[in-house]
């Protein structure tokens, strides 16, 4: 089967998302689809998927004009979409999810479970896998889950399979096993769109690539002869770079070290960080950094290797201990981490210092607000009263609020993960001035960020992490779009070239 | 005239508005509705000779109406940490129970007696049992707040476990002691204020007032809002939510060591097998009343006091009009339903 889309146009009220894309994928290929976040590709994805209409454009499959207007007729027509997140019933066995919803029966309406499990086999068999339909869902390992929807696709009849991420959350010999399925199916004629930022991974099992830039097509060709280089750079672009707001600044004394951490997703990471510096880290999705550093920060899982405060070896257990250590921590996920829903502005920005302003345990609210309004001074907070709830403030406003509990904390080293997510660009800038400004203060200042630009300004040096290792550390001039993003497909470092004289 | 119609929207809109944001404004309407209708009942139940005649058949009938709840209403203020912490205690009538009968077997005055084995005796004894037996209570809770926080139990199994083992080994230990308490144990409940037992209601009204300034004042009461909102922001703003978990526990096992102590005291005997039980669903029912949610996060002390209010008023009207009993847990519910009803918040 061959689905051509052309001329797509596709806007968010006054954001245009997608600009006069063509893409097309044909059986027997498997084609990346590629693009930083926001560039389209899941836009693109679900108008193919019945998701989304397009405003305008085409979508033809072998020859004929097509339109889907809800995803049953998009599955109906043979294209099924894999999201990122799995969509199986732990709980149930591995032929009654693949069944699920259009169970075939016998008469009287009792469920046909041998001939389900035959249909199975029969799927797996072409498949050239081995997994037991009557396996329940949660003892298979999560390679084995994403080859359980990918036959379900098939069990459907699906000549176009387009599959989000499929290899986030999987190990190396994972990918490999669904990689190997992949290519069986490419030989049995069946057209597969992988969408994916790992571009190893693509160079590994793709057959030609599109990439998308801000909404428009920037490349496209086969796969064959193309390094992971070049596809980092037609994903970034070369755009103007925005201003780097590095600064030189007088460096302290080591603040925070860390010596061969390794935990569930992160392994024997070392760092070391100066008063006064700004660390980055980067990384793709499933790098493992927002883990390591809750491992810091003692709200992660266990961890082996040793962390050092001022050079005294310190095992921290809690949040608790982190705070009396004089470590704080921003989190990502502003939602579930961030801020307390059913609690107002001003506890919202104040509930780590309530011990200190408190006597006997009763909160001295005058000296809590007074705190209060200098950080909402300098953090240029917008609102009207600080007993109303947080909820009523703006993303970017909430994050300055999550900001000003900590400030008022006093921290020796303070980690941001992913400080600008969902936040408007006047406030990003309020952010990064307020980043900087803790650094002139002299603490260490650890900034995670999936934005190779937020880094690239930001930060002094970044580490990258790929699949939890440290990939790389880039110094000053040597942190470009291209180089981190090279690192964190799974490029290796270059060598420093060593100036002579 | 236009300004006036004006004005009457403005109000009702207000009005509308105050009962949709504050539950504790409708929680508040409700209570005020509840005592109209009831003092109606009590008026036209009977004729009065006088208004003084009037007053005094309400007052007495208030004052019973408030001892007879104090024992509920101070086991309801706990409750309504535990819920809005985002947990349940399902074992508050066990507790009570065991503190009951912990509390007469160190008084008892007969041989078997703990305090009087020691030779302690009078009020160096009485003053000694009730710190013992606020001390079992924490500790009882204690007990449930670990399982909770360092187990990472679910609440409703911890404490309906409790709730099992707790009633089950008091019956076990008191089934061949009928201890007898002494008379002046008795006092701390029946003392006479102007010949009215009004010491129930005052330590019920000292500790809301202090469960009520706990709850808004101190870092403690504010953790436990945060936590049932958010647990992990919380967490990650340095809070150690087990040690508040814990406490929250602790303290609702304390106030039903009260409630028993004024119990036991009010009535000098308890009924090992039955004394306590549904004491946790009625708890929660004042709670949920109140406006606390089941969720987590949002609810008041105030609203809590209100909540028991409501449900013992309608008892007193039920009772008041003639409403055969059986029928009485019925009204109940639907107080419970309505009320949740009443306090949705419209989405969107």
């Amino acid at each position: 089967m061959t689905l051509k889309m052309r001329n797509i146009y596709k806007s968010f009220g006054a954001n245009d998302v997608l600009k006069d894309i063509d893409f097309s994928v044909e059986g027997g290929e498997i084609c990346a689809l590629l693009g930083e976040n926001g560039a389209g590709k899941s836009t693109l994805m679900n108008i193919l998927g019945g998701v989304l209409p397009a405003d305008s454009g085409t979508m033809e499959l072998d020859g004929k004009e097509v339109q889907f207007s809800t995803p049953a007729k998009s599955l109906d027509a043979g294209i099924a979409f894999i999201h990122q997140e799995l969509n199986l019933v732990n709980d149930l066995a591995v032929y009654e999810n693949m069944f699920i919803g259009r169970e075939l029966k016998r008469k009287g309406g009792f469920l046909d479970a041998p001939a389900m499990i035959e249909k199975c086999r029969e799927v797996f068999k072409r498949m050239d896998v081995d997994i037991d339909p009557t396996a329940m869902v949660r003892d298979l390992d999560a390679s084995y889950k994403q080859i359980v929807e990918i036959a379900r696709a098939l069990l459907m009849n699906a000549s176009i399979i387009i599959m989000d991420e499929p290899t986030t959350s999987l190990t190396d010999p994972e990918i490999e096993r669904v990689f190997d399925m992949m290519r069986t199916l490419e030989g049995q004629g069946v057209a597969m769109v992988f969408i994916s930022h790992k571009l190893k991974e693509v160079l590994a099992v793709c057959t030609r690539y599109t990439v998308l830039r801000d909404g428009a097509m920037v490349a496209s060709g086969p796969v064959e002869g193309v390094t992971v280089d070049e596809l980092a750079t037609h994903m970034v672009g070369h755009q103007v770079r925005t201003e780097s707001l590095r600064q030189e600044r007088e460096l302290g004394e080591e603040v925070l070290r860390a010596e061969r951490l390794s935990g569930d997703k992160f392994h024997d990471v070392s760092f070391s960080i100066r008063a006064g510096e700004v660390l980055g880290f980067t990384g793709l999705l499933g790098d493992g950094r927002s883990e390591l550093f809750q491992a810091v920060f003692g709200s992660g899982g266990r961890y082996h290797g040793q962390l050092y405060l001022e050079g005294q070896p310190v095992q921290v257990k809690s949040t608790t201990q982190a705070l009396s250590l004089g470590l704080g921590y921003v989190p990502r996920d502003r939602k579930e981490n961030g801020i307390i829903k059913d609690m107002d502005i001003l506890e919202n920005g104040s509930i780590v210092t309530w011990p200190q302003q408190a006597r006997l345990g009763v909160i001295d609210w005058g000296r809590v607000r007074e705190d209060f309004q200098k950080q909402r001074e300098g953090l240029k907070i917008k609102m009207d009263s600080e007993k109303d709830g947080i909820g009523s403030l703006s993303g970017g406003n909430q994050q300055k609020v999550v900001l000003a509990k900590w400030l008022n904390a006093d921290p020796k080293a303070l980690i941001f993960d992913n400080p600008t997510q969902g936040v408007d660009v006047g406030a990003k800038e309020d952010i990064y001035d307020t980043i900087l400004a803790l650094a002139k203060e002299g603490v260490a200042v650890v900034v995670l960020s999936s934005e190779a630009q937020e880094i690239i300004r930001l930060c002094d040096r970044a580490v990258v992490l790929y699949h939890g290792r440290v990939q790389g550390e880039l110094m000053g001039e040597e942190m470009t779009d291209q180089e981190i993003m090279r690192l964190a497909t799974g490029g290796e470092m270059r060598e420093r070239v060593e100036s002579i004289g | 005239m236009d300004n006036a119609e004006k004005n009457k929207t403005g109000i009702w809109e207000r009005f509308r508005q105050a009962w949709r944001r504050n539950p504790l404004f409708s929680t508040g309407v409700a209570l005020i509705v509840m005592i109209v209708v009831q003092t109606l009942a009590l008026t036209m139940n009977s004729s009065f000779a006088s208004f003084g005649d009037w007053f005094q058949n309400w007052l007495f009938n208030w004052i019973s109406l408030l001892r007879n709840n104090s024992a509920i209403g101070i086991i309801a203020l706990g409750m309504t940490f535990v819920i809005i912490s985002g947990g349940i205690d399902l074992s508050v009538g066990s507790v009570y129970v065991a503190v009951g009968a912990f509390t007469m077997m160190l008084l008892d005055t007969g041989a078997n007696g703990w305090l009087q084995h020691i030779g302690l005796t009078g009020a160096p004894a009485i003053l000694i049992a009730l710190i013992l037996a606020m001390i079992f209570g924490g500790a009882l809770g204690e007990c449930n707040g670990l399982l909770i926080s360092y187990g990472r139990m679910p609440p409703f199994i911890a404490t309906l476990g409790a709730m099992q083992i707790l009633r089950s080994v008091t019956q076990y230990f008191m089934k061949l002691e009928s201890p007898t308490l002494p008379e002046s144990y008795k006092g701390i409940a029946r003392l006479s204020i102007g010949g009215q037992q009004l010491m129930p209601i005052l330590y019920w009204g000292i500790l809301a007032a202090a469960m009520y300034f706990i709850s808004r004042q101190t870092t403690f009461g504010r953790y436990v809002f945060a936590i049932g909102s958010n647990e992990r922001t919380t967490r990650l703003s340095g809070v150690n939510v087990r040690k508040v978990k814990r406490r929250v526990y602790a303290l609702t096992g304390f106030l039903v060591a009260v409630a028993a102590i004024i119990q036991t005291s009010r009535i000098g005997s308890m009924d090992y097998a039955s004394a306590g039980s549904g004491f946790e669903m009625d708890a929660i029912a004042a709670v949920i009343v109140g406006g606390t949610s089941m969720s987590g996060g949002r609810g008041s002390v105030v609203g809590t006091v209100f909540g028991t209010l409501i449900v013992a008023v309608m008892n007193n009207l039920l009772n008041l009009i003639g409403v055969d009993p059986y029928l009485s847990a019925a009204f109940k519910g639907a107080i419970i339903i309505g009320a949740v009803l009443l306090q949705r918040k419209d989405k969107a």
